[in-house]
């Protein structure tokens, strides 16, 4: 699904702001164990969401990459067991370069006319610069080299998220920023969404130095319905990029991305 | 003219005046490199064994005598080894070819080997290759008159660094709708030395159409068993009779020619009689010409042949050059001479060349000297040709105005990201360096999308975490990339980024500043290329004329057009329009349409010239 505007971000629906935050994601988590367990004992397959779907149930702040043939086969890559490890890195670092690529559509920009060598005009337009990307340690940081790769020079930031083993409690031990973030287009970059709970605690670090709700992008690989209803309904005005919304989240991808516990 | 090719191993230019050697370290005006101008692709593998023969020659060329003093012991010993019939044919390839480096030519015959396109076709090639090779496989000499080249060498030949280089490729050989059009077979036949090659010349350069491939009947002499090489020595063999020749070959590769494919054509060995086991690969052309003693006599080749000469020389003058050549340039004596020709060459002449005669549609008579026949051939092959309408770009451009755009088109959403990328490179004042970042960028989206019109197939695969997962997979692994060079090499590296070990095949079509048409150079392309699925890569596509080159050639190269997918930044609409018209069934891809063209075939409001701001080789003021 792409709108292609990205100034689009507001206008997003309010049904999910004036809930309550604490009642909805509990429910969500028991519907997700069942999700998790019923496909597990049959050894279905189980489907991921549609864009449709996505649309109607979380709206437009949540984006799905669009998804086709080449897509699904990297999504396939790498979700397969089989896939060795250089394969998978490989083929992430496609996918991360798709998403990265994609959530720049929702940077703002303006018009801009320029001569080409031919002496012709060309429409285009032109990108604000200050924007800056965020990445959660440890799996966030597989996207840098990604977003490198578009924008050459851009300012990193580094969040680390701590979960608590016994109580599940997102905790964050550690963040770092440029001075100016409050000003600044955060691209936050996290790439699996199992609970949600990390990247909630990482856009509250955030909006504490001062970053707008609406000014932060997550560019994310895998997302579970979970997820995706607990932070749309937390922070409605961020923008969402994924790649799949399926109830399973593929969680070694940390582990097989860097090959190391 | 400009890439007059030739295969033969043969040439009828008997007489001293026209040996077309020259050294290539020393060019010397025009007429040392009209020698040059034409390839001899045919038998260079006995050009490599016996080219020292031509020392026999008078030294006509000042520049050879250095290199060939050391080596006059060598050649006597060749000499007396190849006598007889053999001589006639082998002496003239010595005439076509010189080879500077005599002495660091030994691998020439692999090289030669490993060329997909031949020399004949691909005349700009060597100037791809290293130096050393280059100055083995510069050395294109046909039997060509020093007139030939020197009406107007400026245009066809280029001198840089004691290097010639070839300014001309091979021009359309298909009309607008992509369709292959017949090239125009001529046959000339006459008797053993009665100057069908000096006709043959006169033909191509009166002709003046930039791709001619000469086909000698020569290579198509059987494999002769030992008892039969035997009396191949002792001048006992029969070279004038027809079982001497292998006509089936002889028709397999002249209907492949004339289709327009590749073809294989064998190198035969005089010294063994036998095959070389490298082959020619040659092309077809616009004009083929076919020559041999023996053209006219299977039912099967007359039927291919399109126009068929014959060259009546008086048998006295014939046997008069055939003295002079065997005795004074080959060191034969009389009576053999005499022997062979009363034996053989004449009893073959009366019963198997004279009669065919009559399936001649011109007679020239005195052979080369016959200006008006020759003239009138000329005519009537320009009027045959411009009924088959080469002239492509023109046509393109001016066709398919407002039209619905094609099926075959796909063209990436105009998303925010894709229009500012556009807007850095098409910026003419855009450094070199962002020009190249940002390019790249939008050529990584480009392939990525490209990628995903390839056919898939729908897989079931088990997830570490225990569940199965339905995805999709491509339904063949075998991809390759071809670049169309030198703006669509530039797309390579991104078709690297994301295809493992992805094989990647060249193709070098450069625009003929005189004509306005591509011209093909160059072209390597993976062997089992019909195996694979293609992306064929070009930066911009305007008219679409290199591009429908491209893929003619790998039409020709037997992959299905479905499998090919075209890939470019930026099309103008003109140019979509050619090519889905052509080859509906080749994807095209691109990530911006622009309605026009200018008069000089660049896209409006376009990028410019992408590959010279790509590699900074921009002239001063080129728009």
């Amino acid at each position: 699904m792409r709108t292609g505007s990205p100034s689009s971000n507001g206008s997003q629906s309010e049904e999910g702001s004036s809930s309550s935050d604490h009642q909805q994601p509990q429910q969500v988590a028991q519907e997700q164990e069942q999700q998790l367990h019923t496909p597990t004992h049959a050894h279905a397959v189980v489907p991921a969401a549609t864009s449709e779907e996505i649309l109607a149930e979380y709206g437009s702040s949540l984006k799905l990459l669009e998804c086709n043939s080449q897509v699904a086969e990297l999504l396939t890559i790498l979700r397969d067991k089989n896939t060795t490890r250089s394969d998978f890195k490989f083929y992430a670092d496609r996918l991360i370069r798709l998403v990265i690529e994609e959530s720049l559509n929702q940077l703002p920009y303006t018009h801009c006319d320029v001569e080409t060598p031919t002496g012709a005009i060309y429409e285009g337009l032109k990108y604000r610069s200050g924007n800056c990307g965020v990445s959660i340690i440890r799996s966030g940081e597989a996207m840098e080299q990604g977003l490198r790769d578009c924008c050459r020079s851009i300012r990193i930031g580094k969040i680390l998220v701590e979960s608590d083993a016994n109580t599940h409690e997102a905790r964050v031990v550690y963040a770092r920023f440029p001075d100016d973030i409050g000003s600044r287009q955060v691209l936050l970059m996290y790439p699996i969404m199992s609970t949600g709970n990390t990247v909630l605690q990482a856009v509250n670090v955030l909006r504490e130095h001062g970053v707008p709700e609406s000014c932060i992008i997550l560019s994310n690989l895998f997302c579970t319905p979970m997820a995706a209803r607990t932070v749309v309904n937390a922070f409605p005005k961020l923008k969402i990029l994924t790649s799949e919304l399926h109830p399973v989240a593929p969680n070694h991808f940390g582990q097989k991305y860097f090959d190391c516990i | 003219m400009s890439s007059i090719t030739f295969l033969c191993s043969k040439s009828a230019h008997n007489n001293n005046n026209n040996i077309n050697c020259s050294n290539n370290d020393v060019p010397k005006g025009s007429k040392a490199n009209s020698a040059f101008a034409a390839a001899s692709a045919g038998l260079l593998t006995i050009a490599t064994h016996q080219k020292q023969q031509l020392h026999q020659q008078p030294h006509q060329q000042q520049q050879q005598q250095q290199q060939q003093h050391h080596q006059q012991s060598k050649v006597k010993a060749i000499a007396a080894k190849t006598n007889g019939h053999i001589d006639d044919r082998s002496d003239v390839t010595e005439q076509l070819y010189v080879d500077p480096y005599a002495d660091l030519g030994n691998g020439l015959a692999g090289d030669l080997n490993c060329c997909p396109a031949s020399p004949t076709t691909v005349p700009a090639k060597a100037s791809l290759e290293s130096p050393l090779k280059r100055s083995g496989r510069r050395q294109r000499t046909t039997s060509i008159g020093n007139q030939t080249t020197t009406a107007n060498p400026s245009e066809c030949i280029i001198r840089a660094n004691n290097r010639t280089i070839y300014t001309a490729g091979r021009p359309p050989w298909y009309n607008c709708a992509g369709q292959q059009v017949e090239p125009f077979v001529i046959g000339i036949c006459g008797g053993s030395a009665s100057g069908k090659t000096t006709v043959a010349e006169k033909i191509i350069e009166s002709l003046d159409v930039p791709w001619v491939t000469l086909l000698s009947m020569d290579c198509f002499y059987k494999i002769l068993n030992e008892k039969q090489h035997e009396q191949a020595l002792i001048n006992e063999y029969n070279f004038d009779h027809p079982d001497a020749f292998d006509i089936e070959l002889l028709l397999d590769v002249l209907t492949k020619l004339k289709e327009g494919r590749k073809v294989e054509v064998p190198v035969y060995n005089f010294v063994t009689h036998g095959r070389e086991s490298q082959t020619k690969t040659m092309y077809g052309a616009n004009v083929i010409i076919f020559e041999g003693i023996l053209t006219f006599h299977s039912p099967e080749v007359l039927k291919l042949l399109d126009m068929k000469i014959f060259v009546d020389t008086d048998p006295d003058i014939r046997l008069a050059r055939r003295l002079k050549r065997d005795i004074s340039q080959r060191g034969r004596d009389l009576k053999g001479v005499l022997k062979q020709y009363l034996n053989m060459v004449k009893p073959s002449y009366c019963n198997y060349i004279a009669p065919t005669m009559a399936h001649a549609d011109i007679i020239v008579p005195r052979g080369g000297d016959n200006k008006v026949a020759i003239h009138l051939i000329v005519q009537h092959v320009h009027t045959q040709l411009q009924l088959r309408g080469f002239k492509l770009r023109e046509t393109l451009a001016n066709s398919y105005k407002d039209q619905p755009m094609p099926h075959s088109l796909h063209l990436l959403h105009p998303t925010p990201q894709i229009k500012g990328l556009h807007t850095f490179i098409r910026c003419r004042n855009t450094s070199r360096d962002e020009f190249i970042f940002y390019s790249k960028r939008l050529i990584r989206l480009v392939i990525e999308y490209a990628l995903s019109l390839f056919p898939f197939k729908i897989t079931t695969v088990e997830t570490p975490q225990g569940v199965l997962y339905e995805g999709k997979r491509m339904e063949s692994r075998k991809i390759c990339g071809v670049s169309i060079l030198r703006a669509g090499e530039t797309m390579e590296q991104a078709v690297c980024d994301v295809c493992k070990d992805i094989r990647i095949g060249k193709i070098l079509i450069q625009t003929n500043l005189k004509t306005g048409e591509p011209e093909l150079y160059y072209l390597r392309l993976p062997k089992d290329i019909k195996d694979y699925k293609v992306i064929l890569m070009d930066a911009t596509v305007a008219t679409g004329a290199a591009a429908m080159m491209a893929i003619r050639v790998l039409l020709d190269h037997d992959v299905p057009e479905e499998n090919i997918i075209l890939a470019s930044l930026l099309m103008a609409e003109i140019g979509v329009h050619s090519i889905a018209y052509a080859f509906p069934k080749v994807k095209i891809v691109t990530s911006a349409l622009d309605p026009e063209i200018n008069s000089k075939f660049y896209v409006i409001p376009g990028i410019g010239n992408f590959g010279d701001r790509y590699f900074g080789t921009e002239p001063s003021d080129e728009y």
